[in-house]
């Protein structure tokens, strides 16, 4: 059979950013998690609004400061994220630099209020299914907040080592992604676990 | 009648040029044969260089050798493990489920005692839905979708290589624990508070959870893998509109995976929870609720159904096309049913649970939701029989067991719209009714189109064609067998028997019945032997296939028969629903130009439209995914120990990330 040319394609540029494949790649992973954070967060209410007492009689409902400067911190660390990516669009890998380790620095934060959060509970997992929502999830995000923090300081490994370009930025740009779904995903967590006692 | 540029530059037609205004008049094209018109055709033709056609095979070509089994990452490799492990399971279960039968030949048989009855329906359940039907179908998307798309591989090739490890690491684990006595018992579904420590202290309930939820892991890569490979990598011109029918259903197969498998990961990590570290969900005691599992696992459980259906639905519109030479008729109708049954899927899960004393109205609701799901399969079936009425059938296996499939899918259905209405089902609930409908649907509906397409693509998969003559005995035994074994079964239900029993007494008079379904079973397994059998053989005596051997019209065909480790030479352009039909009747094809030869390179096109947006560089082989998939299921198994494993494997996993994405020197320049 005859074949010819009906596109040339040589021309096309071999890194894009919002149109390459591993952009709408991560968007099916954050849609799955997603789904986890719903399915969780649902359970989580329907487990609440079918109990006698929630929490259960005895106890109050988790103090609410602390989980709320983690939310400021949370929101913060994606505007880092974002300033960092438009350092690198300029060209300026010092600050592409500077904005990944901010962001790392403030979930780190995270991860310290949490833990010290989470050991001075009056409750263990095993005590009632109160227990049992407030460690699970928080352990489930607490992972989370801290495999976007490893990942993130190898993509600041990579940009100290000079391999992002104002072209070659697909790798921020992903990391950026899942960092703000990471982030985020607290916030309805937030408001279940500390607002739901309270709202009910 | 092709609308070409004023200033003529070579390469440089608008590929959207559409021929007709509607793509299913395509087949007259109009204004006579094209070659006569064209005295001096305005593009040169590419003559295939055969210097560059090595470097591209080369390129592409996929190790070989034992430490090279770890490494491929090529789209067709990868498929085709998935469809013979899925096949390996297929045949296990097959044999637990004839050892069941053969139990419950005659009353009060001893041939397998209780405890291993138990194991055996809940391996066979569990394995037939998990480790067979859904890596099955993915095997077959994985390995034709992206030759039927016209490009090269999946969007991510690594990833696909690591789907393919955690499936095999967690099916065997799971499959091993029925060799050592120690399988799961709490059926299919686990139910809780049966699958609770109390009453299952056993580990094999944590290994059920545990290599399920990792399992799913592996479906859940796959499936973002082809809805990024489908909206991604379509060949140039392909439109949303002209996409065959067998990507649509692989891309809403995907996407109900992707928000369907959540339920089941979540629900079996609370149960792990509960059962390893004491947590309370399923404990009512500690306020928790059984009631939850149900609504998680059949939020997952039942999309799963139409998650094993849809691509088979694809497959059947697939073959009926072909095997008719016909364009499809009611393409957008068939489309939009697809579509439709993904959607109502998540709106059904509680008519599983109308035995539970859920509130009423919200019962209703979900009974007449369920009743509606008729009416997109409906649809299907119409368009089907009317692409095929006065049409020469070429009765060739494949449409055998789609003709097969018409038959025991709508009786399927119609035991359906039946155990929908609630009255109905309370008092089939939990017997042999139950068993016969959803054979009908599972077998009907998926592995009598997925043994249709494994004679169908045969020829891609691996450049044979199987044996006509066992593939006709072959669907005879399993016709007549599954009837013989499922049918009677209905009657079984409606005389009060009920499942997941290991024998039952001589004066219920369930004998005779009983009887006559074992010997069916017996016959419908001979029938699945043929075919595999059949397989195997033509893999050494099998006719060589040539090119397009079944006339079809997607590009899958429009390479050679087994494709080369590139798939497409050229990567094609395409102008209508039916390429391949197109281009014989053409006689010349337009192609893309431009990707280099030395390095994987692949067309990224719009989601919508398909216009060549970008090139995507794709990885080479590489050991990073099976190490990770070991890394990961270090942690999956060890957390059955001691804790620590989760926190052991989840640096194991990010090393072997690492390794993985770390970016290989030179950076690629351009
Ligand atoms: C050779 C073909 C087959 C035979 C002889 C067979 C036979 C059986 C039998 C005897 C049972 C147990 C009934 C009971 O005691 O409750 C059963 C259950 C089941 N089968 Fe099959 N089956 C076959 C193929 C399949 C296929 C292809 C699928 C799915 C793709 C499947 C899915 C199931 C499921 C989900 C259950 C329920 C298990 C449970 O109760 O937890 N079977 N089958
Ligand atoms: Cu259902």
């Amino acid at each position: 059979m005859r074949q010819y040319s009906g596109a040339d394609v040589s021309g096309l540029t071999r890194f894009s950013k919002q149109k390459h494949p591993l952009y709408v790649g991560i968007l099916g992973l954050i849609a799955i998690e997603l789904s986890v954070v719903a399915l969780l967060t649902v359970s989580c209410l329907y487990l609440m609004l079918t109990a006698p007492a929630w929490p259960p009689a005895g106890l109050e409902p988790a103090p609410l400061l602390w989980p709320s400067i983690n939310l400021g911190l949370l929101i913060a660390s994606m505007a880092a994220m974002r300033v960092a990516g438009n350092r690198i669009t300029a060209g300026d890998r010092r600050g592409l630099i500077v904005g990944l380790l901010t962001a790392v620095s403030l979930h780190a934060l995270v991860l310290v209020f949490r833990s010290l959060e989470m050991a001075a509970y009056d409750f263990r997992w095993d005590d009632h299914v109160y227990g049992s929502l407030m460690w699970t999830i928080s352990g489930f995000h607490f992972t989370h907040v801290a495999s976007a923090i490893v990942g993130t300081l190898v993509v600041a490994i990579l940009a100290v080592k000079g391999y992002f370009t104002p072209e070659r930025q697909l790798g921020v740009v992903v990391d950026t992604l899942y960092w703000n779904f990471v982030s985020a995903a607290w916030i309805p967590f937030y408001l279940a676990l500390y607002w739901g006692p309270r709202l009910i | 009648m092709d609308e070409r540029r004023e200033d003529g530059r070579p390469g440089d037609v608008d590929w959207r040029e559409r021929r007709g205004a509607d793509p299913s008049e395509s087949r007259e094209a109009p204004g006579g044969p094209p070659t006569e018109e064209r005295q001096e055709p305005l593009h040169p033709a590419i003559e295939d260089d055969a210097e560059e056609t090595r470097r591209l095979a080369e390129t592409w070509a996929a190790p070989t050798g034992f430490v090279g089994w770890f490494t491929p990452v090529n789209q067709r490799i990868i498929g085709r493990r998935f469809i013979v492990t899925a096949f390996v399971y297929f045949v296990l279960a097959g044999l637990l489920g004839v050892a069941m039968r053969l139990q419950l030949a005659v009353p009060e048989n001893d041939l397998l005692a209780p405890d291993i009855y138990n194991q055996f329906f809940t391996v066979h359940g569990t394995a037939m839905m998990f480790l067979f039907a859904i890596p099955v179908l993915e095997g077959f998307a994985l390995f034709v979708v992206p030759m039927m798309i016209g490009t090269r591989d999946m969007a991510f090739p690594r990833l696909n290589a690591f789907g393919y490890y955690v499936y095999l690491i967690g099916s065997a684990i799971f499959f091993l624990m029925l060799v050592v006595g120690m399988a799961p018992k709490a059926g299919w579904f686990n139910y809780v508070p049966l699958a609770g420590k109390l009453y299952e202290p056993g580990i094999g309930v944590d290994i059920w959870t545990t290599m399920i939820t990792f399992i799913e892991v592996s479906a859940l890569t796959a499936a973002v893998e082809l809805i990024v490979t489908i909206l991604k990598l379509r060949a140039p011109g392909m439109t949303l509109n002209r996409m065959p029918v067998f990507v649509w259903a692989s891309l809403v197969m995907a996407f109900m995976i992707v928000f369907a498998m959540p339920a089941i990961i979540v629900a079996s990590s609370l149960l792990i929870l509960d059962r390893l570290v004491g947590t309370g969900f399923f404990v009512p005691e500690m306020g928790g609720d059984p009631l939850l599992w149900q609504h998680l696992f059949w939020f997952f459980g039942h999309p799963e159904v139409y998650i094993v259906l849809v691509p088979a639905l694809g497959i059947v519109s697939t073959i009926v096309t072909t095997f008719t030479q016909r364009s499809l008729f009611g393409y957008t109708a068939i489309v939009i049913s697809i579509v439709a049954t993904g959607f109502v899927s998540f709106g059904l899960w509680v008519h599983h649970m109308f035995a539970t004393g859920l509130p009423h109205l919200g019962m209703s609701f979900f009974m007449a939701a369920s009743a509606m799901i008729a009416i997109p399969n409906g649809v299907q079936v119409f368009c089907w029989i009317a692409t095929m009425w006065g049409s020469r059938i070429r009765l060739a296996t494949p449409m055998l067991y789609v003709l097969g499939f018409f038959w025991v899918f709508v009786m399927g259905g119609l035991t359906g719209v039946m155990v929908a209405s609630i009255p109905f089902d309370l008092q089939v609930h939990d017997t042999y009714f139950l068993v016969a409908h959803f054979h009908y649907v599972l077998i009907g509906g998926s592995v009598m189109p997925v043994i249709g397409a494994l004679y169908y693509w045969y020829p891609q998969l691996t450049g044979r064609m199987m044996n006509e003559v066992a593939g006709k005995i072959s669907f005879a035994l399993v016709f007549v067998g599954f009837n013989v074994a499922f049918f009677p079964m209905h009657q079984l239900g409606l005389d009060g028997m009920p499942r997941r029993v290991y024998t039952y007494l001589e004066e219920s008079g369930w004998g005779d019945l009983n009887l006559l379904a074992t010997i069916g079973a017996v016959v419908l397994a001979a029938g699945f032997a043929t075919t595999m059998v059949n397989a195997l053989a033509s893999l050494r005596w099998g006719a060589k296939a040539r090119r397009n051997p079944w006339d079809a019209e997607t590009l899958e065909w429009a390479t050679e028969s087994p494709p080369p480790p590139y798939n497409h030479r050229h990567i094609p352009i395409v102008k209508s629903r039916e390429p391949v039909w197109d281009w014989r009747e053409m006689k010349e094809r337009p192609v893309v130009t431009g990707l280099r030869s030395d390095r994987r390179e692949v067309v990224v096109t719009s989601i919508l439209d398909a216009e060549p947006q970008a090139v995507q560089v794709l990885p080479a082989p590489t050991i990073w995914p099976f190490l990770s998939a070991v890394a990961a299921s270090v942690g999956f198994i060890g957390i059955l120990f001691h804790p620590i494993f989760f926190v052991v494997s989840f640096f194991l996993a990010f090393f072997s990330f690492v390794g993985w994405f770390w970016p290989r020197r030179p950076w690629q320049e351009d």
